[in-house]
């Protein structure tokens, strides 16, 4: 099924059309960003539903223009159609430079002028059912089933939570020389088993997510057995003792890596701020010869694939690592003319509401020619690590923690079944990367996350990667 | 453009919705982007929200039910799309098969809030104020701010259910995320803080970049974690609000409903029955907390709050939690407050140094998981003492679990307040994992 523009949206191009062009007569850019996203949230565990609205639901705009050498923002929700004067003038005060000159020693930046090309590009996304074509009854029937079925599967569990979530982007940009327009479909869902012996309570979770509609609650049946078990394995968990390991990333884990070794050290707006150690080492060697590693939303289908970012820039696929070469950055527009080059097509806002900076897309690793059994048949005394918990980076010092859900022993070579966890995976970044030496075939990728910037700012992103081996500090 | 008068008019319009509840918010800000000494970006929004809770009712099984739906109204939508998201939602709450509970009922507010200084003036008025705050105390050679966001919201809210509810609120959400740099003689380093200010105090955002500015010196210095398998460490600064938030999220009713928490009244929420070794918790909640974001006459639901005492000496006392989730486990509603006042233990932190310690003042991202207790991260920057001398240290992390370390743990007598949180300067916990160099 094809996925139709918002009919707000469609309904007040023509209103945006009109602010862009009477605002245009006094400043020398002019955007708008309209959003309407429509998304539903549904949790069904063991006492109680919830039938919500998405985090990710919003509909308003955002005006972007240029004065005075700087480029300023006004997001507003209600549009005055009769008093389009009114309003014009309210924005000039709103974006006027709101410092007193010579405060503090405080200057104003002096950015060039964005120079477009006119464009007029559309993007309708495809599912196979739209949210609508599929009742709340039938969702939260289905998700009881999923339910009823995890809870049956062990006497530990102290409850099974079943998360389903579905939401409908739709954009428009409008600027003097571009009309963009685009509309598309992503969903998650997660089963979330939580375990309780004698006072020790463990959990993990099953996570699915694409650019999919409710079509999703047709494949979350399938790891709902393994979840539980890996759930009841966790009981007996042991911590990890601290040290140096070699180590089998899952795809998961390699995602996190990814995500926080690199995609942050490579916000192109970071190296403006001289926040990231990466950018002295453009053309230079990070990694072994087995990493190669993408950004982009044209790079992968996946929750964070369109047509056009929030600056109204088109998408890309930039290769970040090519062969353990550090080949290029990600960027925002602003980030891109303060430093002279193109963006990348990666300015995102958590909504209409905020600031646009450089963000990861789809990030991930690319596969190599080495098989699972293969790698571990490798490892005399190290952990296969699954389970993505969180994570952090540290542009400026390419520290990194990642916490994953657990690790799994391997013993000459074999899978013991003896489980620690959790477990905080540490190091600096080129030591990490360069001590991968080995890369399975497959490249998986992963969307049910969101992803901040510092401790705010959160957009959604995807993150995933081969089976990847490797040497890492756990605690 | 919609209004809430028009917006019950719809509801009680409709004659299937009888329980409903919205919560109307309207938000103003300025927003300030700077990259050292230079304003990069200015921002600021106008925005407008309605937040409709609709409630249907129906029995099962001689069972009483209250079902629920929440949906946002936007105020760009037309009558007719307003009605059909209202119906969708009614229709979805007949599926939501929730026990029943009571709405709030229209009850006279108890207390106010501190009113915020940002009130005496219009928003646009405190830019050049708060920006010569944030920059005062930046004119340090080798360090200052690499870059700050500077955020300030003014938030007008108002709650009306179908059972008289008719509150209204004004209050000020302001956020300042600071970045420091620091160099000595080897690389420059960095430090990252979020902080969260409901009012304009003179001199809080100076005192927090010199505290930044000594850590990231502090941090420039550092050497690498050494191995030190298990050690005693003192937790100190944010980190302790973080570890403490666990007996906050596991006194909860909604936890204890959940069967998330095991916590029961009367007994001791650190597994602690008779001759305790170390500090025993005790937390109240405070919605009046002064220059909190959080603070607040009334919650969510519209339920006036008041102080309440919810551990004493680790006594749990009382469960906090909102109408449903307190009428669930048959206690009297206490309503959601955000803000904990921990207090204070039986050593100072000059006592607790007076043996080799680890102390670990930044993370990359202290985590402490609320469910089960696990608890680590990696370190940013701690203070190794090991009986005679004392370095700085990065890199590695710690990794523990709350059930293994609050039987016996001490809090600082000395206190530290930020937002919605006042408690001990520092904790000490006697025996952590540590990951260092080498191991």
């Amino acid at each position: 099924m094809k996925v139709a523009m918002s009919p707000f949206l469609t309904s007040q191009a023509e209103n945006l059309r009109r602010l862009v062009t009477e605002l245009s007569r006094e400043f020398p850019y002019v955007s708008v960003l309209g959003i309407d996203s429509l998304g539903k949230q549904y949790l069904v565990q063991k006492v109680s539903i919830y039938i919500g609205e998405s985090r990710w639901t919003e509909r308003g705009f955002v005006l972007r223009v240029y004065h005075d050498s700087l480029y300023s923002e006004f997001s507003f929700n209600e549009i005055p159609a009769q008093n389009l004067e009114d309003f014009i003038q309210e924005i000039r005060s709103r974006v006027q430079v709101p410092l007193k000159p010579g405060l503090q020693g405080i200057k104003v930046a002096s950015y060039p002028l964005i120079e477009e090309e006119p464009v007029e590009k559309s993007f309708y996304g495809e599912v196979q059912k739209l949210p609508q074509q599929v009742s709340a009854e039938e969702k939260v029937t289905r998700m009881t089933a999923l339910h009823q079925k995890g809870f049956a599967l062990s006497k530990w569990l102290v409850d099974f939570r079943v998360r389903y979530e579905e939401v409908q982007v739709s954009k428009i940009f409008i600027s003097t020389a571009k009309h963009l327009e685009q509309s598309y479909i992503w969903s998650q869902g997660y089963l979330i088993p939580i375990v309780r012996r004698e006072g020790n309570t463990r959990y993990c979770y099953g996570s699915f997510s694409g650019l999919k509609g409710p079509e999703l609650l047709d494949e979350m049946d399938s790891t709902l057995a393994k979840t539980v078990t890996q759930a009841e394995k966790l009981l007996d968990a042991k911590a990890v003792t601290p040290g140096e390991y070699d180590v089998i990333c899952s795809p998961e884990v390699s995602g996190l890596i990814a995500h926080e070794a690199f995609g942050h050290g490579v916000e192109l707006d970071m190296f403006i701020k001289n926040r990231a150690k990466a950018q002295d080492y453009l053309g230079k060697p990070v990694g072994s010869r087995f990493v190669t590693m993408h950004d982009g939303a044209a790079a992968a289908h996946q929750v964070s694939s369109y047509l056009f970012d929030d600056e109204g820039v088109l998408a890309r696929d930039t290769v970040v690592l090519d062969q353990g070469i550090l080949k290029a950055g990600i960027s925002d527009q602003l980030s891109a003319l303060r430093l002279g080059t193109e963006s990348t097509g990666n300015g995102k806002r958590e909504s209409f509401e905020r600031k646009a900076y450089a963000r990861m897309t789809n990030t991930f690793f690319s596969p190599g020619q080495d098989t699972l059994p293969e790698m571990v048949a490798s490892i005399q005394h190290g952990y296969l690590l699954e389970g993505m918990m969180s994570g952090m980076e540290d542009p400026k010092n390419w520290g990194i923690q990642c916490m994953i859900l657990q690790g799994e022993e391997i013993r000459d070579g074999k899978l013991t079944g003896n489980l620690v966890s959790p477990v905080i995976m540490t190091g600096y970044v080129p030591d990490v990367l360069s001590a991968v030496t080995m890369v399975s075939e497959k490249t998986e990728l992963f969307g049910s996350g969101a992803c901040g910037k510092g401790h705010k700012e959160f957009v959604k992103v995807s993150d995933g990667g081969p089976y990847i081996k490797t040497r890492v500090r756990l605690g | 453009m919609l209004t809430i008068e028009q917006l019950q008019r719809i509801l009680t319009g409709i004659p299937e919705i009888k329980i409903y509840k919205v919560i109307e918010q309207m938000t103003d800000s300025i927003e300030l982007f700077f990259i050292k000494k230079e304003l990069d970006m200015n921002r600021s929004k106008k925005v407008h929200y309605f937040q409709a809770t609709i409630y249907k009712d129906f029995s099962a099984n001689g069972n009483d039910y209250r079902g629920s739906s929440t949906i946002q109204i936007h105020p760009t939508m037309s009558k007719d799309e307003v009605r059909t998201v209202i119906n969708q939602a009614a229709y979805a709450a007949d599926f939501v098969k929730n026990k029943y509970y009571p709405l709030v009922e229209r009850k006279p507010v108890r207390n106010q809030v501190p009113v915020s200084s940002f009130a005496e003036a219009p928003l646009a008025d405190w830019i050049p104020r708060l920006t010569a705050a944030v920059f005062e105390a930046d004119t340090l050679e080798r360090g200052g701010i690499n870059s700050a966001e500077l955020f300030l919201n003014k938030i007008n809210t108002r709650i009306i259910n179908s059972e008289g509810v008719d509150l209204q609120k004004e209050h000020y959400r302001g956020e300042l995320e600071l970045i420091t740099n620091w160099r000595e003689s080897g690389e420059e380093v960095e430090l990252y803080k979020d902080l969260h200010f409901a009012t304009f105090q003179a001199g809080q955002f100076t005192q927090v970049l010199h505290e930044m500015l000594e850590l990231s010196k502090e941090k420039a210095l550092a050497a690498p974690t050494p191995s030190l398998n298990r050690h005693m460490i003192l937790l100190t600064g944010e980190p302790v609000r973080d570890f403490l938030q666990y007996y906050f999220t596991q006194s909860a009713a909604q936890s204890v409903y959940e069967q998330t928490s095991t916590l029961k009244l009367n007994e001791n929420v650190q597994g602690v029955d008779n001759d305790p070794k170390g500090d025993l918790i005790s937390m109240k909640l405070d919605p009046f907390m002064e220059n909190s974001t959080t603070s607040t006459p009334f919650d969510e639901d519209g339920l006036p709050v008041d102080s309440l005492d919810v551990i004493r000496q680790g006594k749990l006392l009382n469960y906090w939690g909102n109408t449903q989730y307190c009428h669930y486990l048959g206690v009297t509603p206490t309503g959601n407050i955000r803000n904990m006042v921990f207090s204070g233990g039986s050593k100072s932190i000059q006592e607790m140094k007076r043996q080799p310690f680890l102390e670990l003042l930044a993370f990359s991202d202290f985590q402490m998981d609320p469910l089960n207790g696990n608890f680590g991260g990696e370190i940013r920057l701690g203070r190794y003492f090991d009986g005679k001398d004392t370095i700085f240290i990065t890199g590695g992390s710690i990794s523990g679990n709350i059930k293994e370390v609050q039987a016996e743990l001490y809090l600082s007598q000395e206190l530290q307040k930020e937002n919605n949180f006042c408690g001990p300067q520092t904790i000490q916990l006697l025996n952590v994992a540590v990951s260092g160099h080498n191991g």
